[in-house]
């Protein structure tokens, strides 16, 4: 009975692992290429879920095409942020741009709620299921986390294997050397801002499939979070670390939530949710650097 | 070929160049010497444009370059090969060159280029695969060179590239360089802290002191002025 259990929530666990790998991949691809830890990661995250909910909604438009319509509006966003706020401060000391991505993150819940309210929303995509012997899944679920595969894969083979890419790699090892090569390296930045955010908006989307009734403006925060504990277990600056760290996380924060409950007399939901706080307080005493530290 | 006037620059608001003019002629070598902290690094990265000048001007091939973005210049054929490498130590060693011609004129030569630094460097070829961070520093020097040969320059700068190496790579260094003027017909502008030989590989040198140009000359004179070595050069 309890390996049924454990068995499903892993299942679970690992699918939403990948979705968290590729809300993960944009934090480190920020943070390798321009230095900065996006504060406001999270919030982007919020928009792409209720870019989802709108097109679906409104507009009746499946999940599907959002994943297309959040890259673009999250690269627009990246475009706009980085061109407005983040070019000047890269140079500036870690407090200013911790900041500034502190201070987007707020403007972007404020805005969510000016526009939509504070209440909790959802909506069901029905695409059938999957009965397993152990769990049931429902389809919305697998379709999420192939996408999540699909865009992991998608950013591997245009780090490892375009001009572009490999301008990215060469800017994150060592920024003066790529700028000797002839890289704009300016551009540079800016691009990956872009496409890091966009992933993130992107990641948004593949999330609703996973909170039925989730969708809030303040919904964000609790994934940066998960983010940060991610991106350390990753190692930072890369982004494919970033995807399989994430896959880990899923299954620990599932198979975790399963064997809380056995314990009697606690929530187990509540533990789960702080157990963000014990990863990243049990690697920051492994990993002293901690999060700023490169390597 | 390369005419420097009055530039300054320095970082943040602190001012390191106080108004250096020089000039580098096409097919020569030219030497700029100076103590440390002189700002010989801050001149190389301000005619780059990873500094930004805030006042002078910059001429290349009898165009004016002041404010053109590093990689339009890396487009014109100027190179650095800049102190401390700043090499891609996680990237094999042709992933590196890769990079060196990352320029659109420069890709569609990369075989001819390869074939040359590959020719220049032979021990190059045979670490072609090994990450760059695995090589001995004498070879890590000629890889930073072979990729600022790379970028098909017309016009190379070298910060310091003898720095650290011992004696016997320090002659290798210098007989590279010499090849690339003699052979190549490359231009350089070469910064060192090895007085001696600079003056011996040198047609032309500056001296540069707290920003400013002090000395220029042929090597012959610097050499034969007691004055200018003891005040200048320490030797
Ligand atoms: N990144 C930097 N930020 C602030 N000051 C710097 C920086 N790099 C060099 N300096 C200062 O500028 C002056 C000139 O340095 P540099 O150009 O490296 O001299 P050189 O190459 O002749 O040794 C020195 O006083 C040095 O401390
Ligand atoms: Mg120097």
């Amino acid at each position: 009975m309890i390996f049924e259990l454990l068995a499903g929530n892993l299942t679970h666990g690992l699918l939403l692992g990948g979705v968290y790998g590729v809300a993960t991949m944009g934090l480190s691809l920020i943070f390798g290429v321009i230095n900065v830890v996006n504060v406001g990661h999270g919030q982007f995250i919020m928009v792409g879920a209720f870019v989802t909910l709108i097109l679906f909604t409104a507009l009746g438009l499946s999940p599907v095409i959002a994943i297309p319509v959040a890259l673009i509006i999250g690269m627009a966003l990246g475009f706009l942020f980085f061109y407005t706020v983040m070019r000047k401060l890269i140079k500036a000391p870690e407090l200013a741009s911790l900041l500034a991505t502190f201070a987007v993150g707020i403007l972007l819940e404020e805005l969510a709620k000016l526009i939509f309210g504070a209440d909790f929303r959802g909506y069901y995509w029905d695409v059938g299921k999957i009965i397993l012997p152990f769990t049931t899944i429902p389809m919305s679920k697998l379709y999420a986390f192939i996408g999540s595969i699909a865009i992991a894969l998608f950013l591997y083979f245009w780090f490892s294997k375009t001009r572009s890419g490999t301008a990215v790699r060469s800017v994150i090892e060592d920024s003066e050397g790529a700028r000797v090569c002839g890289v704009n390296v300016d551009w540079i930045y800016a691009l990956s801002f872009a496409i890091g955010i966009g992933i993130t908006v992107m990641s948004g989307v593949l999330l609703t499939m996973f909170i039925p009734v989730g969708i809030n403006p303040y919904m964000g925060g609790a994934y940066t979070l998960k983010a940060f504990v991610i991106a350390v277990l990753g190692g930072l600056t890369s982004p494919y670390g970033a995807f399989f760290a994430g896959l880990i996380f899923g299954l620990v924060e599932n198979g975790a939530y399963t064997l809380f409950a056995l314990i009697p007399g606690v929530a187990p939901f509540s533990l789960t949710v702080s157990l963000a706080f014990w990863m990243l307080f049990f690697l920051l005493l492994v990993k002293p650097t901690g999060l700023l530290g490169k390597k | 070929m390369l005419k420097v006037e009055n530039i300054e620059s320095g970082y943040g608001s602190m001012q390191v160049l106080w108004g250096p003019s020089l000039e580098v002629k096409k097919g020569s070598i030219t030497s700029l010497l100076g103590p440390n902290g002189a700002g010989k690094t801050t001149l190389l990265m301000t005619i780059l444009g990873s500094i930004e000048p805030w006042g002078g001007k910059i001429t290349y091939e009898d165009r004016e370059v002041t404010h053109l973005p590093t990689h339009k210049k890396v487009d014109l054929g100027i190179s650095l090969v800049p102190e401390g490498k700043h090499l891609f130590v996680d990237m094999s060693v042709h992933e590196n060159l890769v990079m060196g011609a990352y320029r659109k004129e420069a890709l569609k030569n990369i075989d001819d280029s390869l074939e040359l630094v590959y020719s220049l460097f032979p021990v190059l070829k045979e670490r072609d695969r090994q990450k760059a961070g695995t090589l001995s520093g004498g070879e890590q020097q000629m890889l930073t060179i072979a990729r600022a040969i790379m970028t098909k320059p017309k016009m190379i700068m070298l910060d310091e590239p003898s720095q650290g190496l011992a004696p016997k790579l320090v002659a290798e260094v210098f007989e590279t360089i010499q090849k690339l003027e003699a052979e190549f017909g490359l231009t350089i502008l070469l910064v060192e802290q090895n007085v001696v030989a600079s003056l011996n590989a040198a047609s032309y040198v500056y001296i540069l002191h707290e920003g400013r140009i002090k000395v220029e000359g042929n090597p012959e004179d610097i050499r034969g002025s007691a004055d200018i070595r003891e005040a200048y050069l320490g030797i």
